[in-house]
């Protein structure tokens, strides 16, 4: 790690609507080292490595790389460069084999007349496979092979393509490559990637701050699209990582704490002994009514299959939901519904709203049963149901009548809330509710959760930062690696601060 | 849900087992009409007729099968062949004029094919108009055009040239198999050995992902539409010049047939599956059905319900649920 | 961000032209044909227009509810074969019922077609290009050639034939039949359901709506359309033929999509239908009376539904087109 930086962002800055993503982040990475990318959710860390690779254009800043300036248009440029990335979900295409997706569009130098040399390819792709140690056959579907392994493949398919364009010391991310791995392959991953840094560096994103400390040789830290600042591995300390990633001014009247109530008595959410295998181990919790339950965890901490698992979404294999005392069927999103469960969901465009029809159709979606007079659903019903609610939810639209894919990304939020309130939900599960939307609807949206709370409807939410969590909820869940680990109270106006929790959570 | 599960055994068991699915069940198909037929089945004679009749569904089936392997699917063969044949009686030395353009029918025809397949395919590439309208569209204007052109009527071919070759044996083996069977040969050395059929594969895959990885997917696609056509055109020439006769309606019935075979041969709908040696066995198994129940003498008609239960179990068994989500 | 910004915008441009473009066009053609023949527009004429648009009408409104739903059914055609052969046949032998008979067969049948595609879940167009051929085949195997309606049956026939008030009971009927969709689809909850789960069936599922009877219902309700067509058919030829019913899956399909209903679901609706019909209609009268080739018209037919596809797809909705 000497002299000047292989790759060198400067003041890089990058804004979408309503949200500034990075201001003015500097990165650099040097030869031959691994460098550690640490933050919260929201940091900025997915958006600084897509700058990275090309897939994303960033507003401003600098970037040179190998010594000159670039601007990369696509990863495709990137790899050209040397640059590349393994992301989580994988590149690799699955009905293909091993083989075939390691030189895939690269296939010029085993091409004879046309035709393709299965013997060399098949020898270049054994050689690069013992490289990365992957046992499987070159011939094997990619489906058929294991996540560990595929992430090994995607690491040789980088490394073969720098040799391909020449590029001494490529840079390979790596977007939390040990979620989907077992204790040992996490080791034959590390041991690999130390003796992969002899000819490569390598950009770590990890938020199991333990390997991020005993493997890399540099941490950066990023904060509210910032940098916080960077320490070398030897002499960091996991305590102190953790209290700069997180520390935002925290604000009390951002999430309307006065408004919070005590809950009520009356127990509306159950559940006991659920667990689903490979995702999270027996927990059980209550939610009563006017409650606001917080569940936190990292990526990979189970918290969002717990959800859809409440749902109905999902089928746990051990342990039951109940609602209201009853026991809620699993997999059938239609009997969480009947029972009086709600669901605002992470993706309200695919998941919560149907765009192409109007603002009244969405609200009234849930209760059309109850807009009927004598048998048929009645035209004024609607019109006075749909109106209601987009008063109370001030959902701002032209019209009733206006189509919900020309509403702003606020007011399609509420759309959806509107949707579940006027169908009378005991029990309202919340995912990110104010992600990608604006300050003024997010108010809004609080405003709103409160008054559910106020009118007895128990929620289990799942916010977009640390403090949001705090800030809403009455009580949090802490999960980590699959398990409840923790239950912390938040009282209006002496709640926890980040810092407290951060701890229980990486 | 039992019968779900031993749906579930069979479908895995037809998707992994490569064509030896396809080879037992065409293995059965002869057994049963062997002992039903008390062996004429298997005389030298019905055999040579089978190979025959596969040919020219063959030719079709893997023209077709790489659309289906793209993800996609192409309803418009009957279109191509109606209007190729109808040139086919037009220019060949026929009864009704006196054009005899001999061998040069044959870009003629392949022409037609390829230009309608080109077309298809930007439609699908450029204006994103599903596969399956844009080809349907495709073959209601052609056939439209072709009954047009035709003015309806059937014209008489006299050329000799080519009548050699549809009808014509070699060692007891009809020679358009012999051509069909060169075509299947080469097409499947083409996916499993050059670049374009790795990309094939990978776009029927994962199209985002191929796409990602350098894919040049638009082009890809459009040569596989204008692939199919070519060969929808050849089959037309072979099917005029063999019927001795070109009309409109050549084309008729060709389609039904053609996607049962690529079904049944183990072409999976929702793309990445399947070779065109899959969808010349699947044209196999279908013909030597078709011919059984003919000896048979099972009513004509119950033969397309056959042929339809037939599809819809191929589909059934081979399609991949995964990929599909909800299904439309 | 940006796909915000560019959904909005499409799906701004596809609500509103859909019904205004097939409006335009109804009345572009009317005008066209009227200049070129004077006898267009008389009353002998439109009659003729009126009555084959109600038979497309009616299989259109059918087809309608599986395109709504997010699929499509090609079975139409060969359903259509099947009942006109089975309704003149079972006249003889059941008399009137031979029509709730004929009804609850299309029926059925949809209702087959629904579970293949929400239980076996084999897509829709695959399943329908199956169950019409073998349709198709049955209708030959009941009657290989057309069979003519016995001569003491024929009062039977005038359930459709007859005339109310002066007014073709045939066009009688397809008002109602036209009501009666437009009720359900407009006011009763399993027709709204159509719209929401052709619109967005993950969203619909995960709210509860039950899918499997929604798509079903769709289904069902494509059958009992095919089959009412083809009843009047058959009654208006007073025989039933095997093979009427070829032609009817292209112009079903085509009465759905030219009065602005999208392929992709969730969008248009019984009136679009209805000037869909009528498009078509004019379209092939007025090339009748202008003289154009007959089977030109096929080529032609085919050019528009491409065309008011390509208008009509909601591109914002797939992010891969097949």
């Amino acid at each position: 790690m000497s002299g000047s930086a292989v790759y060198a962002l400067t003041g890089i800055t990058k804004s979408y609507p309503g949200v500034v993503a990075l201001d003015g982040v500097d990165f650099s990475v040097f030869e031959n080292e691994i460098v550690g990318l640490v933050g919260e959710n929201g940091a900025g860390k997915s958006t600084l490595m897509k700058i990275l690779i090309g897939l994303v254009q960033p507003d401003g800043g600098t970037m040179i790389l190998r010594g000159s300036p670039v601007s990369l248009k696509d990863p495709a440029d990137a790899i050209r460069y040397g640059v590349g990335m393994v992301f989580q979900d994988g590149t690799l295409v699955p009905n293909l084999t091993i083989g075939e997706n390691l030189f895939l569009c690269h296939e010029n130098g085993f091409e004879k007349l046309g035709f393709l040399s299965s013997r060399a390819m098949r020898k270049a792709a054994q050689a690069l496979l013992r490289q990365v140690k992957v046992p499987d056959d070159v011939d094997t579907p990619v489906a058929e092979v294991a996540p560990a392994a595929r992430q090994m493949v995607e690491i040789a398919r980088l490394l073969w393509l720098s040799r391909l364009y020449q590029q001494r010391n490529p840079i390979l991310i790596l977007d939390e490559p040990t979620t989907v791995l077992t204790e040992g392959e996490r080791d034959t991953l590390f041991a690999i990637l130390n003796e992969i840094k002899r000819e490569a560096s390598i950009v770590l994103i990890s938020h199991r701050l333990q390997e991020i400390v005993e493997n890399s040789d540099r941490i950066v830290i990023l904060k509210d699209g910032r940098n916080v600042t960077e320490v070398a591995a030897a002499s960091a300390r996991i305590d102190q990582i953790e209290q700069e990633m997180v520390g935002h001014a925290f604000s009390a009247d951002r999430y309307r704490e006065e408004e919070q109530r005590e809950p009520g008595s009356r127990e509306v959410l159950r559940v006991d002994g659920l667990a689903k295998r490979g995702f999270f181990e027996p927990l059980s919790f209550v939610v009563r009514e006017g409650e606001i339950v917080s569940l936190v965890g990292l990526v990979g901490s189970g918290k969002e299959e717990v959800c859809r698992c409440l749902n109905g979404l999902s089928r746990a294999d051990e342990g039951s939901v109940s609602l209201g005392g009853r026991k809620l069927t699993p997999g059938s999103p239609g009997d969480a519904v009947a029972s009086g469960e709600g669901h605002i969901p992470i993706d309200r465009r695919s998941e919560g709203l149907a765009l192409g029809m109007s603002v009244a159709e969405n609200v009234n979606l849930l209760v059309l049963g109850r807009l009927r007079a004598g048998g048929l659903v009645s035209p004024s019903r609607e019109r006075k149901n749909a109106e209601q609610w987009i008063r109370e939810c001030r959902i701002k639209t032209p019209s009733a009548a206006t189509l919900c894919a020309n509403l702003s990304g606020g007011n399609q939020q509420k759309t959806v809330i509107a949707k579940w309130l006027s169908s009378r939900v005991k029990l309202l599960i919340l995912d990110h509710p104010t992600r990608g939307v604006d300050v003024g609807a997010k108010d809004d949206i609080y405003k709103l959760i409160r008054r559910l709370a106020q009118e007895g409807i128990a929620m289990v939410v799942m916010c977009d930062t640390l403090e949001e969590d705090l800030g809403l909820a009455n009580r949090m869940l802490v999960m980590k690696d699959g398990k409840l680990v923790d239950e912390v109270a938040c009282p209006p106006r002496r709640k926890p601060g980040p810092r407290d929790i951060i701890g229980l959570i990486v | 849900m039992q019968r779900l599960t031993f749906l579930g055994a069979a479908r895995r068991w037809f998707r992994r087992a490569g064509i030896s699915g396809q080879l037992l069940s065409l293995l059965i198909v002869i057994a049963i009409f062997a002992i039903g037929t008390k062996g004429r089945f298997l005389s030298a004679a019905n055999l040579q007729v089978i190979l025959s009749l596969t040919a020219i569904p063959a030719i079709i089936a893997v023209g077709l099968h790489q659309v289906v392997v793209l993800g996609g699917i192409d309803l418009s063969v009957e279109g191509v062949v109606a209007l190729c044949v109808v040139f086919v009686g037009l220019l060949l030395q026929n009864k009704l004029n006196t054009n005899n353009v001999g061998l040069w029918i044959i870009p003629v025809t392949l022409g037609i094919g390829g230009i309608a397949g080109f077309v298809s395919g930007v439609c699908n590439t450029r204006f994103r108009i599903p596969s399956f309208i844009a080809t349907l569209g495709m073959s209601w204007i052609l056939w439209g055009l072709a009954v047009y052109v035709s003015q309806g009527q059937t014209v008489a071919l006299l050329d000799a040239r080519f009548q050699g070759i549809v009808t014509g044996t070699v060692l007891g083996i009809p020679i358009l198999a012999i051509i069909a069977l060169a075509l299947v040969l080469l097409l499947q050395a083409v996916q499993d050995h050059t670049r374009f059929g790795r990309y094939l594969y990978a776009i029927g895959g994962d199209e985002v992902l191929a796409r990602q990885a350098g894919v040049k997917v638009e082009q890809i696609k459009i040569i596989v539409f204008t692939v199919a056509g070519l060969f929808y055109g050849l089959s037309a020439l072979f099917l005029s010049t063999r019927l001795g006769s070109s009309q409109a309606i050549t084309g008729n019935n060709l389609l039904f047939p053609a996607v049962t075979a690529v079904a049944v041969g183990g072409v999976a709908l929702t793309g990445g599956i399947g070779g065109a040696k899959n969808a010349a066995l699947g044209a196999l198994i279908v013909t030597a059905l078709n011919d059984g129940l003919i000896l048979m003498h099972v009513n004509p008609y119950a033969q397309d319900a056959v042929n339809g239960v037939v599809l819809v179990a191929a589909v059934a068994l081979t399609i991949d649920r995964r990929k599909l989500g909800f299904i439309k | 961000m940006e796909l915000n910004e560019r959904s909005r915008t499409r799906a701004r441009r596809m609500r509103t032209p859909a019904i205004l473009y097939a409006v335009g066009l109804l009345v572009a053609l009317v005008a066209f044909f009227s200049l070129g023949n004077r006898n267009f527009l008389s009353l002998y004429n439109l009659n003729t227009i009126a009555s084959y648009a109600a038979i497309l009408l009616v299989v259109g409104l059918g087809q309608m509810c599986t395109i709504l739903v997010g699929g499509i059914d090609l079975s139409v055609g060969g359903l259509m074969s099947f009942v006109a052969v089975v309704f003149i046949v079972s006249l003889k032998v059941v008399g009137y019922w031979a029509y709730p008979l004929c009804i609850l067969i299309g029926a059925a049948f949809g209702y087959l077609n629904g579970n293949l595609l929400t239980r076996i879940r084999i897509p829709s167009f695959i399943a329908t290009l199956g169950t019409g051929g073998i349709m198709t085949s049955l209708a030959l195997l009941v009657s290989p050639l057309p069979v003519d309606a016995p001569a003491a049956r024929y009062r039977m026939l005038q359930v459709v034939n007859g005339a109310f008030l002066g007014v073709g009971n045939l066009l009688v009927l397809t008002v109602l039949i036209f009501a009666v969709f437009f009720v359900i689809l407009r006011f009763t909850v399993i027709g709204k359901s159509i719209f929401y789960v052709g619109s967005n069936i993950t969203m619909s599922w995960m709210s509860g709506i039950d899918i499997v009877k929604t798509r079903n219902f769709a289904f069902i309700l494509s059958g009992v359309g095919a089959s009412l067509a083809a009843i009047f058919l058959a009654c208006g030829q007073f025989g039933g033929d095997p093979t009427l019913g070829r032609v009817y899956v292209l112009s079903s399909i085509a009465a759905v999509v030219v009065g602005g209903t999208a392929l992709t679901g969730g969008a248009g609706g019984p009136v679009n239908t209805l000037i869909g019909a009528f498009v078509l209609s004019v379209m092939e009268n007025g090339m009748n009376v202008i003289g154009v080739n007959a089977y030109f018209q096929q080529s032609i037919l085919g050019a528009v539904i491409v065309f008011s596809v390509f208008l009509t797809f909601d591109r914002s909705k797939i992010s891969t087109v097949k």
